[in-house]
């Protein structure tokens, strides 16, 4: 929730000299954030931007890939800069580096998939203010080696994106039963037979309401089968 | 040489050179981008313009179903004189194309009034009918609405119309943009036998399959249904003129 | 009339949180007491009805397609837009830090009930949603602007103060273990924004 336990938890790569690519270090960058140090589960960062576009699958897709693109990029850019960077204007800096890779991506979104990108309306925008990116800036790219923050980008947005989609793959499949894909067009996952016994969708699983409903559900799951991430009240 | 990092010139050349790379990047990007998302908002509007007449596009087929079925655009002014007329291709740079008249930029201008706004058509000719368009734009509950009507050769009779808006509540006003609302429309008359222009009513209830000028409203979305008819009724009032004068003409064909 | 629509509609309709979860952070994070949720309340509503009229000001004198024809008409065409993420947030970052000078020195005693949650401003991302919002549905006027602005704040401080105000009597009652803290605060939302969805239908 802070970025004090975060610092805490971080592995100290920085001053390791050579170690292979893959070194289990690096893989547990990679891995981590997936499940025990999920940034929306566990850390509680990067919420705002991420819910209000779970309706559908597709929505979702390309809000994960435009914030993986971001953190990539911005992760390794900080980390390139971090000993030039001056102290005093750091979070400007770091602000300025997210805004304008924000900025390409919407610019691209426009221009190549111009039907989602105005979907995805404002939220595109407010991944400036995710604080995922801005965490991961601070507490790991300012400190750390490139491919280490490389890997640590990945993984954080990774953690991010699944449960993105697995809101919206729930939201989807009862809310409408079918998930539509651009281009192949609407797979349906509830089989007819059902709607016959009178089984009717769940309109309210479109509406936003669910998707904190959804989230509160897989951090039940997450939280019974990893038991040492659960809170003191 | 050894660079003092925390020293206030530092801190300026890093912000200056800051500013100018992101600068020319971002001008960079946007500039090369640009061209494709004006083409994807030409797209975007020729898509919701052909299905009004009953076309159904995507963004493939769109320009060139466009220009197979819109013959011509023109622009009128408030009283109805066609102050602009192109054919062939939309060129983006020309500020008098019809095409690029945002008629709901124009409506939103607080400082713009009626008189000074511009008002397009679309001359169409699907499978040898011949249709005119007409945008409009109007109020909804919480936001604009607009739409497309399309008219038949009579400059009378309704042949299609779509409706969208921006922020209505889903369910109740939101529903003007579903085809229950939209296809009672088709048959619908806007002037009376006597020739008085009187629109299309969206009435809040009651049976209205008999009636010419009216067509149903949506129950719960009244401002909505409201903000239709207004809309309607008002943007048929400026086209009035230019519609008698070729109803005029085509009965002196005659 | 139209300025008390987008009042009423930002409050109940396009609630922040309820409709479009922005400020999520924040909102889980200092919504343990009551009295620290009002204050972060407070401060949002002054920061978004600054910085959305400000914004307001920007995108229409500066950054909009043709905006810039007050200093010369051949600057007509000129689109700046794609720079509006940016001069937001710089906007608001710097909005904020000369709110909390402002304050500290002329109001302290308003400085002691603000003063800690405005740094945490900055990055909420109401905020910038605020001003996205202002740039996406074209406000007409700065009064429109300033009143959607100062509406949603209302509507943030209402969200958190109820969240505040359960989880303060939720620690008496016995949440299954994986969902406490977190899990429950998620699902209390979520059956709080349907609550929400009561007031869809109305009509003024």
């Amino acid at each position: 929730m802070s970025t004090e336990t975060l610092e805490e938890k971080l592995p100290e790569v920085a001053e390791v000299p050579k170690e292979p690519l893959f070194s289990s270090k690096n893989k547990r960058l990679l891995t981590d954030p997936l499940d025990d140090d999920n940034p929306i589960t566990v850390q509680v960062l990067g919420i705002c931007s991420a819910l209000a576009i779970t309706v559908q699958v597709q929505q979702a897709v390309v809000m994960a890939l435009s914030v993986v693109f971001v953190m990539f990029f911005g992760n390794i850019i900080i980390s390139v800069l971090r000993d030039i960077i001056p102290s005093r204007i750091r979070i400007i800096v770091q602000l300025v580096v997210v805004a304008s890779l924000v900025i390409l991506v919407n610019e691209i979104l426009k221009a190549f998939l111009p039907d989602i990108s105005e979907r995805l309306s404002v939220f595109v925008g407010l991944i400036i203010t995710n604080c995922i990116i801005m965490g991961r800036f601070e507490a790991f790219a300012m400190g750390n080696k490139v491919f280490p923050s490389a890997l640590d980008g990945i993984g954080n947005a990774m953690g991010y994106a699944w449960i993105l989609v697995a809101v919206a793959i729930a939201r989807e499949v009862f809310g409408s039963g079918a998930i539509s894909f651009p281009g192949i067009g609407q797979i349906k996952f509830i089989p007819d037979g059902f709607f016959e016994f009178g089984y009717a969708n769940n309109n309210l699983m479109i509406l936003p309401p669910m998707a904190l409903i959804v989230v509160g559900i897989i951090i039940w799951v997450q939280r019974s089968r990893n038991t040492k991430l659960i809170e003191e009240n | 040489m050894a660079i003092n990092k925390n020293s206030n010139a530092f801190t300026f050349t890093f912000a200056i050179l800051m500013v100018i790379i992101v600068g020319a990047t971002l001008s960079f990007a946007a500039i090369s981008l640009k061209p494709r998302q004006v083409e994807n908002a030409i797209q975007k509007e020729m898509i919701s313009i052909l299905s009004s007449v009953g076309v159904e596009a995507n963004r493939d087929n769109a320009s060139d179903l466009f220009y197979a079925n819109i013959k011509e655009r023109i622009t009128l002014n408030h009283s109805g004189e066609v102050i602009a007329n192109r054919q062939g291709k939309v060129d983006a740079q020309d500020a008098d194309d019809p095409f690029n008249i945002d008629v709901q930029k124009e409506y939103r201008n607080p400082n713009m009034k009626p008189e000074d706004r511009s008002y397009p058509a679309y001359l169409a000719e699907v499978d040898g009918t011949e249709l005119v368009v007409v945008p409009m734009v109007g109020k909804g509950l919480w936001g604009p609405i607009w739409g497309y009507v399309a008219l038949k050769g009579d400059y009378n009779t309704i042949y299609g119309a779509v409706f969208s808006h921006k922020s209505e509540t889903p369910g109740l006003g939101a529903e003007i943009s579903e085809g229950f609302f939209q296809e009672p429309f088709e048959g619908k008359q806007i002037y009376d036998d006597s020739g008085n222009m009187v629109s299309v009513d969206v009435k809040k209830s009651g049976d209205t399959s008999s009636d010419p000028h009216a067509v149903d409203g949506i129950t719960g979305g009244t401002i909505t249904s409201v903000g239709v008819q207004e809309m309607m009724r008002r943007t048929f009032g400026v086209y009035d003129k230019y519609f008698q004068s070729k109803k005029a003409n085509i009965t002196e064909l005659r | 009339m139209e300025a008390l629509n987008i009042f009423v509609k930002s409050i109940f309709i396009d609630n922040m949180i309820f409709a479009y979860f922005l400020g999520m952070c924040s909102y889980l994070a200092v919504s343990k007491t009551v009295k620290t949720a009002v204050g972060l309340g407070f401060a949002v509503i002054f920061v978004l009805g600054i910085t959305v009229p400000i914004n307001f000001l920007l995108e229409n004198f500066v950054l909009a397609e043709g905006a810039l024809t007050w200093v010369d008409e051949s600057f007509a065409t000129v689109d700046l837009s794609f720079l509006s993420f940016i001069m937001f947030i710089a906007v608001i970052a710097s909005m904020v830090q000369l709110v909390e000078m402002v304050v500290e020195k002329f109001a302290p005693a308003l400085y002691g009930a603000l003063g800690i949650f405005l740094p945490l401003i900055a990055v909420n991302c109401a905020i910038l949603g605020g001003s996205l919002f202002m740039q996406e549905r074209q406000y007409t006027t700065i009064g429109d602007a300033t009143v959607f602005g100062l509406g949603s704040g209302v509507g943030w401080l209402l969200a958190i103060v109820g969240i505040a105000a359960i989880r303060e009597k939720i620690r008496y009652s016995n949440v299954p273990a994986p969902l406490r803290g977190l899990g429950i605060t998620f699902i209390i939302t979520g059956l709080m924004g349907i609550a929400f969805m009561a007031f869809m239908g109305i009509e003024l």
